[in-house]
């Protein structure tokens, strides 16, 4: 059985090798390379573009600006429900009169080389007349905030009013209210961006290689943009180093690369740089909370009462409000707590448009809660384990139902029993082992966060199954692989149905030529959508094979089997044909099979190929988890160590334990990025001031705890035949309220530590506040 | 993230270099390791005319000890030095300064003159060479002059370098009976410092300490030095809660760097505490010495 086998991925070998094929590998003769011309300002008219001296610099080709573009053009949509029309706020592939942010593409300079293209960009002249700047969403919602859109900067407001929150609060014995904020962060793959298109202007043929994530949307939003047949376009993706929820989402350079190369009928290439990454690709994460949590006497959890401001940036772009909209949704987290009132506004600013960014709204919404609680616990004077234990739903009350939505689906933890699996991590971690509180004159201490994680969202996912006649089975996927691992775990699932090893086993993905519909990589939703529709699909070539087999050798067919691309004849103990062989007895030009004339054709006759496609359940499926952390801080200047994280999980199945340790300990390290270092830092007058990684702080090994994680395959997933959950996003989404709660705990600090990062500054801050002899 | 145009000079020799930064006029720059100058030329923030690399000098690398004096090329990279036993055994601070300088990689590259020459008021070597009072060796077509290390470096990227002039060579005197610390605390391993303390001392055949030096780093526009801590330690007996007297002494006035994210008032918190482990670490080390 290869499904659970801790196998090395089959990526690892090319990359290690320095054999991975990314965008920038990809060359074409008579490529030309594409440059953003972006905005300096973060608000301000455009008077006037004069390109003419830049146009006259020698290797340029061209300078498009937005009135190049089609007058018709659409804005890019979103690609998912919101909540209201954001419409009003969508974004064109380049600013028009109007400049909303720093990095708004205004201008595509294409030329001979990268460098000349940035030469070309100093000699455009362009007259701005600058505008107020927008920058902290709370003053954009106040009544005299200059306008970022004309339909307001209040872009939405909307939540959620479950129970008898008032009655609640007045009825509790416990109530304790904080004010938190995580800062603007978001994903840094090792690889930026990048597209290289072309396009065959005889045939009306568009080719696209560097899209990712989501290549059958893109594919279909630039098709609709360029009044293109959808299959007159093909998105290929390369390798891919790191997507994280941002790279893959059809940004301005998605229509405007293609456009370019339509227009100049030359391959035209773009490679983001860093600096553009930081400024043009979605930011995250930004948002403040408002919790109210209360309590009865005997530490039950009655309500939460919860106000969430998130900064949108300047446009909203193609993951609409998502972000947001799972905070509210499963704000109230693994509890049984049916009181929760929640008013969400999201507002603009002119700042870099936001999107989702791994365990999006989780990330947020964990790190508020679970420091409120540990607050509340502190309150009753109870263990912070001890107030979890008491309130987390139990196993018999599955699946439960929240009551919120998001995306207007509704927010079901369709499975698990999280008293157990907490039981479990608590004491694998020894949890309630007592530390020394004092090392060297520093600090330790010890902190918790419980969360669920929601996962396999969205609508449906699906293969094609192609076994050729040597034996060689081919995935052809709708998802696509941001160095998740894909290419092992499908091929495994495909392994353990087919009894092939993994070695015969290619999956292809990313590619809207090799299959017609695709949902692509988000929510976690590979294993569960993706690895289902695998498994269908193997288990309909294996039915497909034995049937073929039976009906040639008369045999009947319960006495045949797979095992190791061979078909066996279980009654005589040995092999009747190959695998590679039925292939071949199915290929249409078996004259065994397809006889003229054509009503003598036989049924199955296209191969032995199966595709299949798996619609989601609604809610996805949910996984519950644990996280735990001792720190050390240095009392006398706010300097942190984290000693030891551990991550516990229920995921239902392990389809390769060594790739879902992988994802826990990476998702740890980005949690504790986003816990300590990195922020996207805006200064009053609307500059990017993080725009490299001098300023932007990503964590490095130093930063980087032992990492242990508890697996456990307790409870199934429902919804799914393999009943697996997904792990991509359990990683990141816990490690804030963990460690600021253990931080809290080092310190016996009864305020602060709840604005994100956790400098050193603020956690001597909170030390300070502390009476110590 | 490419460039401006400019043109590119490697000479072989100092004298090659010092024709070419005159006929090159001010628009040029020299280029040593690149660790800093690089990445501004690839954002545009530097656009030189013209580059003159000293790294094709041979006469500019290596370290060597000539009676007490030790002459550190301007050209070795930090890597060597952080690597030569000559400068682990007879400029301890400088070895304990290193290690705070970026990483492997980096070093490899930079050197130590690129980044007395750069001038940044968070980097390490500045504030060690301040504290060993070490002499900097500067030529021109006009000739040579050395100068002190409190007067070459000025301010945030400034020093006495004067156009058409190069930093050839660092001259210090070797301290091998010493303890020698450099504390720092960053946001990120390696990342350059939000305050540092660099600290010198010595003991007398009794004990006590005979002298010792104090420089805190990454908190004003230059190095700066707190005499009136270490004199309170000459002569006395070093114990913890002496050196946690006698940085109270400091004068957090001249402390200056206020940022969103690091506050000044953040920094004079931090800089006794650095000062008080550096002095105490050092007069460990110190002690380590005596046997």
């Amino acid at each position: 059985m290869t499904i659970g086998a801790r196998i090395p991925r089959v990526e690892d070998e090319r990359f290690l090798r320095g054999e991975g094929r990314y965008v920038a590998d990809i060359a074409m003769p008579f490529m030309v390379e594409a440059y953003v011309l972006r905005s300096p300002y973060p608000h301000a008219h455009i008077r006037s573009i004069d390109a003419s001296e830049a146009l006259a610099l020698d290797g340029v080709e061209a300078v498009i600006t937005a009135s190049d573009l089609p007058d018709d053009l659409p804005p890019i949509p979103c690609r998912i429900p919101t909540h209201g029309d954001l419409g009003p706020y969508l974004q064109y592939p380049l600013a028009r009169d109007r400049v909303r942010y720093v990095g708004e593409p205004i201008a595509l300079i294409i030329a001979k080389s990268r460098a000349v293209c940035e030469d070309a960009a100093e000699l455009v002249e362009i007259d701005f007349d600058p505008l107020p700047p927008v920058v902290d969403p709370e003053a954009a919602i106040k009544p005299d905030a200059a306008l970022v859109h004309e339909a307001g900067n209040l872009a939405g407001r909307w939540g959620f009013d479950l129970g008898a929150v008032d009655d609640a609060l007045k009825n509790a014995t416990y109530v304790v209210s904080e004010k938190f904020s995580i800062q603007r962060h978001t994903a840094m793959p090792l690889e930026t961006r990048g597209l290289i298109a072309s396009y065959d202007v005889g045939r009306n043929l568009l080719d696209i290689h560097g899209p990712t994530k989501v290549v059958h949307t893109n594919r279909n939003v630039l098709a609709a943009m360029l009044g293109m047949g959808e299959a007159e376009i093909r998105m290929v993706e390369p390798d891919v180093g790191g997507s994280f929820g941002a790279r893959g989402e059809f940004y301005p350079e998605d229509y405007l690369i293609p456009f370019a190369a339509i227009r100049l009928r030359k391959p035209v290439r773009w490679i983001e740089d860093r600096i553009e990454h930081f400024a043009a690709i979605n930011h995250s994460r930004e948002s403040a909370f408002e919790v109210t949590a209360c309590a009865d006497a005997e530490g039950m959890i009655t309500a939460f009462d919860v106000r969430l401001v998130t900064d949108m940036g300047a446009f909203i772009r193609t993951h609409g409000d998502v972000v947001p909209s799972h905070a509210a949704a499963s704000f109230p987290g693994p509890y049984r707590v049916r009181n929760y009132r929640i008013d969400a506004m999201t507002v603009m600013t002119n700042k870099t448009p936001t999107g989702t960014y791994r365990a999006p709204g989780m990330f947020e919404a964990n790190f508020a809660r679970e420091r409120a609680l540990d607050r509340l616990a502190a309150k009753i004077g109870i263990d912070p384990a001890e107030l979890r234990r008491r309130n987390l739903i139990p196993a018999d009350m599955m699946p439960w139902h929240v009551g919120t939505e998001s995306v207007k689906r509704p927010t079901i933890f369709d499975s698990g029993n999280f008293p157990h699996v907490f039981e479990r991590a608590l004491e694998a971690y020894g949890w309630d082992a007592p530390i020394e509180r004092e090392a060297d004159g520093w600090l330790r201490g010890r902190g918790i966060c419980a969360l669920v994680e929601p996962s396999g969202l969205g609508p449906f996912e699906g293969v094609r199954i192609e076994v050729d006649q040597h034996g060689y089975a081919t995935i052809f996927s709708g998802s696509s692989n941001q160095g998740q691992g894909h290419e092992t775990v499908l091929a495994q699932i495909a392994s353990s149905i087919l009894g092939l090893p993994v070695e015969k086993i290619r999956v292809r993905h990313g590619d809207t030529g090799i299959i017609t519909f695709g949902g692509g990589t988000y929510a976690s939703r590979t294993a569960v959508l993706g690895g289902n529709a695998v498994h269908s699909a193997a288990v309909g070539i294996r039915d497909k094979a034995l049937k073929t087999a039976s009906a040639k050798f008369d045999i009947p067919l319960e006495e045949l089997s797979l095992r190791e691309g061979e078909i066996w004849h279980g009654g005589k103990n040995e092999p009747v044909i190959s695998l590679g062989g039925i292939a071949r007895m199915l290929m249409p030009g078996n004259p065994e099979f397809l006889k003229p004339p054509s009503d003598m054709n036989m049924p199955d006759n296209d191969g032995l190929v199966v595709t299949s496609y798996i619609r989601g359940v609604p809610g996805g499926t949910s996984a519950f988890a644990v996280h735990m952390a001792d720190v050390l801080v240095d009392p006398r200047t706010g300097d942190t160590r984290v000693e030891n994280y551990f991550v516990a999980c229920d995921i239902g199945r392990q389809l390769n334990p060594l790739i879902v340790e992988g994802q826990l300990i990476g998702g740890v390290a980005q949690g504790i990025g986003g816990t300590f270092l990195e922020e996207l830092t805006y200064s009053e007058d609307g500059q990017l001031t993080t725009g490299t990684f001098a300023d932007y702080m990503m964590p490095n090994v130093y930063n980087m705890p032992p990492v242990g994680t508890l697996v456990l395959e307790e409870t199934k997933a429902p919804g799914n035949v393999l009943g697996v959950k997904g792990v991509g996003e359990i990683g990141p989404s816990g490690v804030p309220a963990a460690i600021g709660n253990a931080i809290a705990d080092a310190l016996k600090a009864t305020s602060g530590l709840n604005i994100l990062p956790l400098t050193p500054e603020r956690v001597l801050a909170a030390a300070s506040t502390v009476e110590r002899p | 993230m490419k460039p401006a145009p400019f043109e590119y000079h490697a000479p072989r020799t100092v004298e090659a270099a010092l024709d070419l930064l005159e006929s090159e006029g001010p628009d040029a720059r020299v280029i040593a390791g690149g660790q800093s100058l690089v990445p501004m030329l690839a954002l545009r923030l530097a656009r030189p005319e013209a580059l003159i690399d000293l790294n094709r000098i041979p006469e500019l690398s290596g370290i060597r000890k000539e009676g007490s004096t030790i002459h550190i090329g301007a050209m070795t990279r930090q890597a060597h030095a952080l690597a030569s036993s000559l400068v682990f055994e007879q400029l301890p601070l400088l070895h304990y300064g290193l290690e705070h300088v970026g990483h492997p990689p980096t070093r490899a590259r930079g050197t130590i003159g690129g980044s007395l020459s750069h001038a940044d008021p968070a980097a390490e070597t500045p504030a060690v060479m301040l504290a060993y009072q070490a002499r900097m060796v500067l030529r021109s077509k006009q000739g040579e002059r050395v100068i002190p290390a409190e007067e070459f470096t000025f301010g945030t990227f400034e020093t006495a370098l004067e156009e058409g002039e190069i930093l050839t060579e660092i001259r210090v005197d070797a301290r091998p009976e010493e303890g020698t610390s450099l504390v720092e605390l960053s946001r990120r391993r390696g990342d350059f410092a939000m305050a540092s303390a660099a600290a010198r001392m010595s003991l007398a055949e009794d004990g006590t300490c005979a002298s010792a030096h104090l420089i805190i780093g990454a908190v004003a526009p230059v190095p700066l030095r707190f005499d009136a801590v270490t004199d309170a330690l000459k002569g006395r007996t070093i114990t913890e809660s002496l050196v946690r007297e006698a940085v109270e002494l400091m004068d957090l006035d001249q402390f200056e760097f206020d940022n969103v994210d690091i506050s000044l008032a953040y920094r004079r918190k931090i800089g006794p505490v650095l000062a008080e482990r550096a002095l105490l670490q050092a007069f460990n080390r110190a002690e380590g010495l005596r046997k």
